[in-house]
């Protein structure tokens, strides 16, 4: 079951195209990697899924509905939710007033604060700490879970991994594991390509605004996926 | 471009040496408030408009010009047109004294700031015996002024002035001190990083916008023969200059000139020809404003001239126009 | 004891003061928007009193007060959707500030046309004069009611904004507006109401000022400098900054006029610029 279909997307930045004729598609459950390099497009057209991006053309159909040109309010309430680049925390809220702000949305499943803690244990211990005395990590698991606690039926992750170390990387890619196993379908956009593919099923590769490969993410081949990401 | 600038203040000199001949007395004494007003407006442009400053408090200049007017004519006991230069002089004066401390505040700390600034002077000056109190002061020295050519000879200064400031800002914008000003008005720390003095940009604009008030104040005290504090500092004299320059079109040239002429239009219109009282003319004015802003935020010359493709004095600055939603990322 | 019965005095104009200024730092807070015409609204609540008290003279003050607060509400709202939101769409900073400057001049216009340029007062009998005696200093009651309602409103707004869900809602729409949306919250609305709550602490005020002194179409702009005053020197992004500032205007501005009674607002005034300059920051340390 396609969950979200995309079709001939273009995206533009003012009266710059960012996003060129772009197909592509998330199926119930899955998980998809997105790479490219750095200016390749990629939050461009996280934004521009999720509505806050309001210049675009083509066709975009989530759970069966055309949400082109639907605002990004009503885009989160169909489920469709995203972390943002850069974690984007509220600052003056503390952790966990940041984590109650997915529940104005008010979408029923599996994920509560509980189930957040449980998953994040040191945010429990940190709730009423304020998101600039927490680490890198620490705040990318208030992001992740503030987005959670809406209960999408897809989640975007931007770059989750940017700017953490390794082992802040594991912990948070081994709750990705938990968090697809609630059947939450994922597109994970990562700029570490050896950790997107490796925790997806499938991939794709953008460059300069254009898909340049789909595969799955087993299959791919080192020498494809470098032209793929780098340009011929 | 240089032959359409010199036929054009070529022709603006002609208009204006004819024109006192040719009018009557009411009819020159509007087109001299006209052109004073026209001149203050383009001093309020650029500074808000090319420096990215808005002043709520620019009345001070305006008092300021008129009082060393008044002063200086009755201290020296010469006639007001021999003192006349001291007016601008005076009010950029004060600017520079104020702009070091006025320079460290923001967006509308520094347009609150600058009307806190007015009131406290405002405030001195009508406390003080110095300066007439709250009666104000005569124009002590008319009596040696020739009053028949008295109302042409404002004319030809408000002219003066007006043809000054319009084409003085027009070279000033098309030079490279005008581009350093509008980079900094757009970013003032890339600015800086390119080497752009921005605080002695900043305060050379501040000093000219000042200068340029004070003249025109001074001119405009000096055709009522008479200077009260309550006149001199209100603040309908910056809330006139925004609005024409708000809805003429804010950091264009032609803008303020198209916002004078609506702007006696108006008041024509309302006080004249429905014959309401003054109250509802700045209600009208006010509406047009805002109106402006809401649907033509970047004035009516702008628009206008899109429209029909005109061209006239193009040292047009556009406000960053980035919308809140397509912030361009790093991807 | 007089200088006394003056600081005391300015203590209980300062929370006037106070409660001008909380409407315009609640705005300036969430939306980084200086609205100009807060002091329109704060007099249009005292012009709708006083007319709807002309109307019905046996109503309760206290349900005429209601009305006028309600009315501002309403009248915030609209302000908000249709006017500002539409002017905050532009990134141009300038534009809301020049936008309810216009505003604040076109309402201040009407009302002197609609009611002229006298001076209006609400009566309320004799409360409006009452005063009671403190270790020998003369109150004021209304004055005393004033300032002990201050107090009680930023109490309940600090509670609003820290305890209840919708304050949650809108300190986070403050922080990140773009982010905001992908939890379902519409930021327009959000400013909606923000404006909309300003407007009434705007209109409470402006009762206040009415009960205790008189007032004209003129009153409104003549307290904006004061509230722009209060919120700066209070400290912009401090809660209780707005309070502090005008209690420090407020006793500035009576210690002053006792020393010099010509002076106006001049003492107030120069304490603000001197304090802009020296602590731009505030007298309560801001944490933005």
């Amino acid at each position: 079951m396609t969950l979200l279909e995309v079709s001939g997307l273009n995206v533009f930045h003012g009266d710059l195209q960012a996003i060129f004729d772009l197909d592509l598609r998330v199926g119930e459950g899955e998980v998809v990697a997105l790479v490219g390099a750095n200016g390749a497009g990629k939050t461009t057209m996280m934004r521009a899924l999720v509505g806050l991006i309001a210049s675009k053309q083509g066709r975009i159909r989530f759970d069966g509905a055309e949400i082109s040109a639907a605002s990004a309010e009503d885009i989160a309430r169909a489920g469709l939710c995203m972390v943002p680049e850069g974690r984007m925390l509220f600052d003056s809220l503390t952790v966990l007033e940041n984590l109650m702000m997915g529940q104005v949305l008010r979408r029923r499943g599996y994920w509560t604060l509980e189930r957040v803690f449980e998953l994040f244990p040191i945010l429990a211990e940190r709730r009423s700490a304020m998101p600039r005395h927490l680490s890198g990590g620490q705040q990318q698991m208030v992001a992740i879970g503030r987005a959670l606690i809406c209960n999408p039926r897809l989640l975007l992750c931007d770059e989750i991994s940017l700017g953490l170390a390794p082992l802040m990387v594991e912990q948070i890619y081994a709750a990705f594991a938990q968090i697809g196993k609630q059947g939450t379908a994922l597109v994970l956009v990562e700029q570490d390509v050896k950790r997107a593919s490796a925790a997806a099923d499938r991939l794709y590769c953008l460059l300069k605004g254009r898909i340049s490969l789909e595969t799955a993410a087993g299959a791919v081949r080192v020498e494809d996926l470098t032209r793929a990401y780098f340009g011929a | 471009m240089h032959l359409r600038l010199v036929s054009g203040v070529v022709a603006s000199i002609l208009l204006s040496a004819g024109a006192p001949f040719v009018l009557g007395d009411g009819a020159l004494r509007l087109w001299t408030e006209a052109l004073l007003i026209l001149t203050m407006a383009q001093m309020w442009n650029l500074l808000a408009g090319y420096a990215g400053l808005v002043s709520f408090g620019h009345q001070v200049f305006v008092a300021a010009g008129a009082y060393a007017l008044f002063l200086a004519a009755e201290a020296l006991n010469v006639s007001p047109y021999w003192v006349l230069p001291l007016a601008p002089l005076a009010a950029a004066f004060l600017a520079a004294l104020v702009a070091l401390p006025l320079f460290r505040l923001r967006d509308a700390y520094f347009s609150i700031g600058i009307w806190v600034f007015s009131e406290i002077v405002a405030t001195l000056v009508t406390k003080s015996s110095l300066t007439g109190a709250t009666a104000g002061l005569p124009l002590k020295t008319s009596s040696l002024m020739d009053l028949d050519w008295f109302e042409p000879t404002l004319f030809w200064i408000a002219s003066v002035q007006a043809l000054a400031a319009t084409a003085g800002l027009l070279l000033l914008m098309r030079s490279e001190f005008g581009l350093g000003i509008m980079s900094v008005r757009d970013n003032d720390v890339a600015a800086m990083s390119v080497g752009v003095d921005v605080q002695r940009n900043r305060l050379i604009v501040f000093v000219i916008s000042a200068a340029g008030c004070g003249a025109a104040g001074a001119v405009n005290f000096l055709s009522n023969l008479y200077l009260s504090p309550a006149s001199a500092f209100d603040v309908s004299w910056v809330v006139n200059m925004m609005f024409i320059v708000v809805i003429g079109g804010i950091g264009t040239l032609e803008g303020p000139i198209i916002g004078t002429l609506l702007f006696f239009a108006l008041r024509e219109i309302v006080t004249g020809q429905l014959g309401l009282s003054g109250g509802w003319y700045l209600v009208a004015l006010g509406s047009v404003a805002v109106g402006t802003m809401l649907w033509s935020p970047r004035g009516l010359w702008p628009a206008l001239s899109a429209r029909w493709g005109l061209r006239f004095m193009s040292v047009e600055r556009k406000a960053p126009r980035l919308a809140l939603q397509d912030k361009p990322n790093n991807d | 004891m007089a200088w006394i019965e003056t600081v005391v005095n300015g203590l209980l104009l300062g929370g006037l003061y106070g409660l001008i200024g909380i409407g315009l730092a609640l705005v300036f807070g969430v939306m980084r928007v200086v609205d100009g015409a807060q002091g329109e609204f704060m007099v249009m609540a005292a012009f709708f009193a006083v007319i709807v008290l002309a109307a019905a003279p046996d109503l309760h003050p206290l349900i005429i007060f209601g009305l006028a607060i309600l009315f501002s509400f309403c009248i915030g709202y609209v302000y908000q959707s249709w006017i500002v939101n539409r002017s905050m769409q532009s990134s141009d900073p300038l534009a809301p500030l020049l936008l309810t400057f216009g505003v604040s001049i076109i309402l201040r216009s009407v009302m002197v046309e609609v009611f002229g340029a006298d001076l209006r007062g609400l009566q309320l009998g004799s409360l409006s004069r009452a005063s009671i005696a403190i270790f020998n200093i003369n109150i004021g009651v209304m004055p005393l009611l004033t300032l002990a309602t201050s107090i009680v409103l930023f109490l309940l707004l600090q509670w609003m904004l820290k305890r209840t869900s919708f304050g949650r809602i809108i300190r986070a729409t403050a922080d990140r507006r773009d982010i905001v949306r992908l939890f379902g919250v519409r930021p327009d609305r959000v400013y909606a109401c923000v404006m909309a709550m300003s407007v009434a602490l705007s209109a409470i005020a402006g009762l206040f000022l009415a009960a205790r002194a008189s007032f004209t179409p003129f009153s409104g702009v003549e307290r904006l400098l004061i509230a722009f005053e209060v919120v700066v020197l209070g400290g912009i992004g401090s809660f209780w900054g707005p309070l502090i500032g005008g209690l420090a205007l407020g006793v500035t501005q009576l210690v002053g006029l006792k020393w010099d009674p010509n002076a106006g607002l001049l003492y107030c005034h120069l304490l603000f610029f001197i304090m802009i300059l020296i602590r731009p920051s505030g007298l309560v340390a801001s944490r933005s």
